[in-house]
């Protein structure tokens, strides 16, 4: 479903995604962890289309992201952690125009809207104008409205910032489904309980490079810890750390040597 | 998946983007109505004015420059020309940033990039957007112009039908250009390469224009007995604005050959200027797409342009390095004498948020490059007008046109500065120097920058037209008064109707607030000149009584207290209890 491959982006002099190469199948939820700035914003923004990889490539449903950019947007959603909606639009207005945009009929808008809206409880804000709603509640908005066309790769970026615990839960239950319905959910978050708790596979990403990948026990084996993910997280991005740290160091004494 | 793909009856992407804005821009304008009837009211009277006052001026600009012997109907012609050759080249600018803004640094097209539609459908939306957006200005000027020509001339009922389909024709080649340029830009150029290009070519058509127009000196004498010859050289250093291939040269060419009756003429070029429109107008909507993509990827892929040459890197990597350096702005705040830290850290902050939006300077940079060509050439003016009333009327009328420049820029700039706080009020607000003071402290630096300019400006008008020390000094202290008073009005009425939610200054603006602010300041000018002007000493004002010119001076006062102190302090009053 999501296939990277030696994916690079550089912003200038800086290497934002370091040789990333990764699959996910149909049905599997994978959550991607990493400290700030280690490259998770920026391999989604190349997934969704926004920018283009320096080299390497990435594809969805076995459509290439940058060669045919209209097949993967039918059948991928985004949710960003801010995202953007028409502010004098009501709720209402905003799902049926995202709806009409997937080429959804009338009748599959109703159809889609009559199960996710009670279910984001969104009924009694329906017809106010979302520049007047709370974070928390455009956040739902954009959730279902991704949700809408029933897609079949949903790439969130920390998607619970701003929503409380009950439709934290709620969002948590409906992708679990939606996952077991087949659904390919890639999910770039920094709570490491949500990432326990839902994925199927975690991946850590560090320095632009996918420094870790498998589930929760597979990562504490990796990095030798036990008890919680947390442990595991830092004892990796420290690792890796170290690493970047050696290099460069070994760099600035015979820069002549290539290291991978 | 996606059963629902029954794709029949769903309109376009770009219709629903059509939709969907325009009902946004109903629903704005709706919340304005039912906020305040006032702004509403205010905008029509406005425009209603405005339209009559324009109107009447060019009916009566044009009924004199007909009555030339002789010449009449070619100065008529080539002012036509002219004016539109520069609205071409003001349009294309205004493509240029707008476009910019809108398709690059615009919340909805990230947004839209990551939905099924296509690059070309949302260069499409965006392009539209744009084209009215930098437009609708153009409109407001010419149509008050081209109704006066037409009534001034006679013009056949028809001219006023085909009119608007020739200004709806001409305002898309400029944004074509416009939006092409501005995707160059964005694919090429990084922030401060472009800071450097925009004020190389703002230098580069600043003296381009200087040496082109250098004026010829001429005697009284010369004036008199040789007025074909100066009419003749005149006409030929204009001749540019007829240049075939320029739209502008279509465009007015159908005007006049349409009022004249010349109808096929008229015709014609209104058939060239289609196929232009049309051509090109056809590559913009269907090949502009991939490159818009590019340039957006670009945008949002970007370090510095200069990061392909290893000296930069390793010059940058040597900055990461962290050892703090004052920059020269926080170098220049530190020589002013009992400034607290506080206030200088807002300082600061303001000036180097003015500095990094380079949109935000760029058009002040152009306004007042403008005027700076204007009074360059003023040294020769009075070497051709003996009569002083002249020269004090044109010392007055550059005293209007400076502060109808500062009057755009406060409102534009000055405005917003208070609602621009919005988001950062959790700082700002909450930090020991308060509220009250950070206003204060955004008007002092208004001040000072307007003064910068606007003082220079004025001293550098009245150097050119040779008027005495005092006089300089009563135009400086008149261009003082009017800079406090507009900056207050600004600052004072942006506390008082603040836009907290939005982050971006030119939509602020758009609000009641900024409306009612540009058209104070643009009644406060008027006024102020018109009192200042019939109180003068100098420039043969002999017939108006002292006592009235006393009055005029204390009027002059009343009115720069009532529309900069007291609003400046009601601001402050609604600052002190706002709660946030």
């Amino acid at each position: 479903m999501i296939e990277l491959k030696n994916l690079v982006k550089h912003f200038g002099d800086l290497v934002a995604v370091n040789d990333l190469s990764l699959t996910i199948g149909r049905g599997e939820f994978f959550a991607v962890l990493g400290p700030n700035a280690a490259g998770k914003t920026t391999t989604i923004k190349i997934l969704t289309g926004l920018i283009k990889p320096t080299s390497g490539s990435a594809s969805v449903c076995g459509f290439d992201v940058q060669e045919q950019p209209l097949e993967v947007r039918r059948r991928l959603s985004y949710v960003p952690d801010f995202p953007f909606l028409y502010d004098k639009l009501t709720p209402w207005e905003f799902l049926r125009f995202t709806g009409q945009l997937f080429r959804m009929d009338e009748e599959a808008i109703q159809r889609s809207t009559r199960e996710l809206i009670p279910r984001f409880n969104l009924e009694s804000y329906l017809r106010q104008p979302i520049e007047s709603l709370s974070h928390g509640t455009r956040q739902r908005i954009a959730i279902v409205s991704a949700l809408m066309h029933d897609p079949e790769v949903f790439v969130l970026d920390e998607p619970m910032v701003g929503l409380d615990p009950h439709h934290t839960r709620v969002v948590k239950d409906v992708l679990k489904e939606r996952s077991l319905r087949g659904m390919t959910i890639f999910l770039s978050t920094h709570q490491l309980s949500i990432a326990e708790e839902m994925a199927d596979r975690i991946g850590i990403i560090h320095h632009g490079r996918l420094i870790a990948v498998g589930t929760g026990e597979q990562l504490r084996q990796q990095s030798g810890t036990d008890g919680a993910l947390e442990k595991s997280f830092l004892s990796l991005t420290a690792q890796e750390a170290n690493f970047v740290e050696e290099k460069a160091a070994l760099k600035d004494r015979a820069p002549e040597i290539t290291i991978a | 998946m996606s059963s629902a793909a029954s794709t029949a009856k769903i309109p376009s992407p770009l219709r629903l983007l059509l939709q969907v804005n325009l009902l946004q821009m109903w629903r704005k304008f709706r919340t304005a109505n039912d906020q305040s009837s006032l702004l509403v009211g205010t905008l029509i009277v406005f425009l209603t004015g405005y339209t009559v006052l324009a109107s009447a001026l060019f009916y009566r600009a044009l009924h004199f420059a007909g009555r030339f012997p002789g010449l009449g109907e070619m100065l008529i012609e080539r002012m036509i020309y002219l004016l539109f050759s520069f609205l071409f080249l003001l349009l294309l600018f205004s493509n240029v940033v707008i476009g910019y803004t809108n398709l690059f640094r615009n919340k909805e097209t990230a947004f839209l990039i990551t939905l099924p539609i296509s690059a070309q459908d949302i260069f499409r939306w965006k392009f539209l957007e744009s084209t009215l957006l930098a437009s609708w200005a153009f409109l407001l000027l010419i149509a008050p112009l081209l109704g006066a020509y037409g009534l001034e001339q006679g013009a056949p009922w028809h001219f006023y039908l085909l009119a608007p389909v020739l200004i709806a024709l001409f305002i898309v080649l400029p944004a074509v250009f416009g939006c092409w340029i501005a995707i160059t830009i964005a694919r090429h150029l990084d922030r401060r390469l472009f800071q450097l290009l925009a004020v190389f070519v703002v230098l580069l058509a600043f003296l381009g224009l200087r040496a082109y127009w250098k004026p010829e000196v001429l005697d009284d004498e010369n004036m008199e007995s040789r007025v074909i010859s100066v009419l003749d050289r005149l006409l030929t250093k204009t001749r540019f604005s007829q240049f075939p291939f320029l739209p502008s040269y279509w465009l007015s060419s159908g005007v006049l050959h349409w009022v004249e009756g010349a109808l096929s003429a008229a015709i014609f070029f209104v058939l060239v200027l289609l196929s232009n429109v049309a051509f090109f107008g056809l590559l913009g909507f269907t090949g502009t797409g991939r490159f818009f993509y590019s340039a957006i990827s670009a945008t949002h892929s970007r370090s510095h342009v200069l990061a392909q040459w290893k000296w930069f890197r390793n010059w940058t990597s040597r900055r990461r390095q962290f050892h703090y350096r004052a920059g020269p702005m926080e170098w220049f705040l530190g020589l002013v004498p009992r400034l607290e830290p506080d206030t200088r850290a807002v300082l600061l902050k303001d000036m180097r948020v003015f500095w990094r939006d380079t949109a935000q300077w760029g058009q002040t940079l152009v306004l007042f490059a403008l005027i700076a060509v204007y009074v360059s050439n003023l040294r020769h003016f009075t070497q051709q007008l003996a009569n002083p009333f002249w020269v004090h009327l044109c010392s007055y009328m550059n005293l209007a046109a400076c502060s109808l420049n500062l009057a755009t820029l406060t409102t534009r700039f000055v405005f917003p500065q208070f609602s621009l706080e919005g988001k950062r009020l959790w700082i700002v607000g909450l930090a020991p120097l308060g509220l009250v003071r950070v206003v204060r402290v955004k008007l002092m630096l208004a001040v000072v920058a307007s003064l910068i300019v606007t003082l220079p400006l004025i001293w550098f008008s009245c150097h050119m037209l040779k008027l005495p020390l005092e006089q300089k000094i009563y135009f400086a202290g008149a261009v003082i008064v009017m800079t406090f008073t507009l900056n207050s009005l600004a600052i004072g009425l942006g506390a008082l109707y603040p836009n907290l939610k939005e982050d971006q200054p030119s939509k602020i603006v758009t609000g009641f607030g900024g409306t009612f602010c540009l058209v104070l300041s643009f009644l406060y000018i008027v006024g102020s000149v018109l009192l200042l002007a019939f109180s003068s000493p100098w420039g043969g004002m002999d017939f108006v009584s002292p006592n009235f010119k006393v009055l005029g001076w204390v009027g002059f006062a009343g009115l720069s207290v009532a529309l900069g102190w007291l609003p400046y302090r009601w601001g402050l009053r609604r600052v002190a209890t706002f709660e946030h």
